[in-house]
């Protein structure tokens, strides 16, 4: 079963990493946060039954996860990093403008809410509102809503 | 809106700039718990094993074994200062050989087991320190009881105006008295450092027992 799980998690990790990119801010927290969930993605394993995909299920547990830490420790809230590694724009495709706008956004997004983030992580990630409410456990409708005030409210913090 | 659309093309771009963990350093993560609570009991039964020696190195400290000899119980002392030494080496050696197998362990059901034989090892080495502080005690009040003026082995000049019979009885009463107190004390203290520990290591046995492989 360890095998299993083991294999499951390395091919799907970039969904951890990325959870972790979002809710923390320096290598030694992303560490610890992904062992953090590893740890309850491998405790909730033997009540995983297939009936979402594997990588859906993960990305529940992993936000949960992520959520529940944050929540608990409210102290790590975004200190602008700029220089963290995800959030550096490759230089191949440098474009001054667009290299501030995205500046500007991920710090926008990096100063919403929990579960916000949460929200406009599996919109990032290409999810539909049936799946980002499935992962959340709210409403098709609620997940729209939701949505909506978060982009109105990065619309307010780009353009003041 | 723009903005967003941007942000998810970039985002979606950043996949390989993320770090790749090897099946190996995952695999590690789901035991680490474990093995960083060994480590621990390893390494506080070091530094308590190291710091009586520090201790010893104060002048008063050095006083009062010097009333051992007074007493007559010299060898005792050589004799329990063998015996707890190999003993403790012993213990401490358990505890390294226990966070060893628990580092590189490669199955629950051999980790679960690791953790019962920590437990058992952790339960013995009180065991064996209380009761050699509760032995020393008691050894030392034999001693007072079998010298013929303990009041001067113990350093002090002073002679209270009391039958020398009586004065043996109530120095003993006081070591033995002492010797319990002390001997509550060190599991209180045991009971507060290895009793934490073990509690989390009992929730990670449990934790592992709910996952009943």
């Amino acid at each position: 079963m360890e095998h299993q799980f083991v294999t499951e998690l390395e091919c799907n990790q970039n969904i951890v990493h990325k959870v972790c990119t979002l809710y923390t801010n320096d290598r030694d927290s992303h560490k610890d946060l992904f062992q953090e969930i590893t740890i309850q993605l491998w405790k909730a394993y033997p009540k995983f039954r297939g009936e979402s995909k594997f990588s859906t299920w993960m990305y529940r547990v992993a936000l949960n996860t992520a959520i529940t830490l944050y929540r608990k420790s409210k102290k790590s809230v975004p200190t602008q990093d700029y220089e963290s590694v995800i959030f550096k724009i490759s230089a191949d495709e440098y474009d001054p403008t667009e290299e501030q706008q995205l500046k500007l956004l991920y710090n926008a997004v990096r100063e919403l809410g929990d579960i916000d983030k949460a929200l406009i992580f599996l919109y990032l990630e290409d999810k539909d509102y049936r799946e980002i409410a499935e992962t959340l456990g709210i409403t098709e409708v609620n997940a729209r809503v939701k949505m909506n005030r978060i982009k109105n409210r990065l619309k307010t913090i780009l353009n003041p | 809106m723009d903005e967003l659309e941007l942000l998810k093309r970039d985002w979606q771009k950043k996949d390989k700039e993320l770090p790749k963990l090897s099946f190996d350093e995952i695999y590690n993560m789901i035991w680490k718990k474990s093995s960083s609570i060994v480590k621990w009991i390893f390494l506080i039964s070091i530094i308590e094993f190291a710091l009586p020696h520090i201790v010893y190195f104060l002048p008063s400290m050095s006083k009062s074994l010097a009333v051992w000899k007074d007493l007559g119980l010299g060898n005792f002392l050589l004799f329990t200062n063998i015996v707890q030494y190999s003993v403790v080496l012993f213990f401490i050696f358990q505890f390294y050989k226990r966070y060893k197998e628990i580092s590189s362990i490669d199955n629950a059901k051999k980790l679960l087991y690791n953790i019962l034989k920590t437990r058992k090892t952790v339960k013995y080495y009180v065991i064996f320190c209380l009761s050699l502080i509760f032995t020393s005690f008691m050894v030392m009040a034999v001693g007072i009881y079998l010298n013929e003026d303990p009041m001067a082995a113990m350093g002090y000049s002073y002679r209270p105006d009391i039958a020398p019979e009586k004065l043996k009885t109530t120095l003993m009463a006081t070591v033995v008295a002492l010797g319990v107190v002390v001997t509550l004390v060190m599991g209180g203290i045991y009971f507060l450092l290895y009793g934490i520990l073990l509690k989390k290591l009992n929730k990670n046995y449990k934790e592992l027992m709910d996952m009943d492989i």
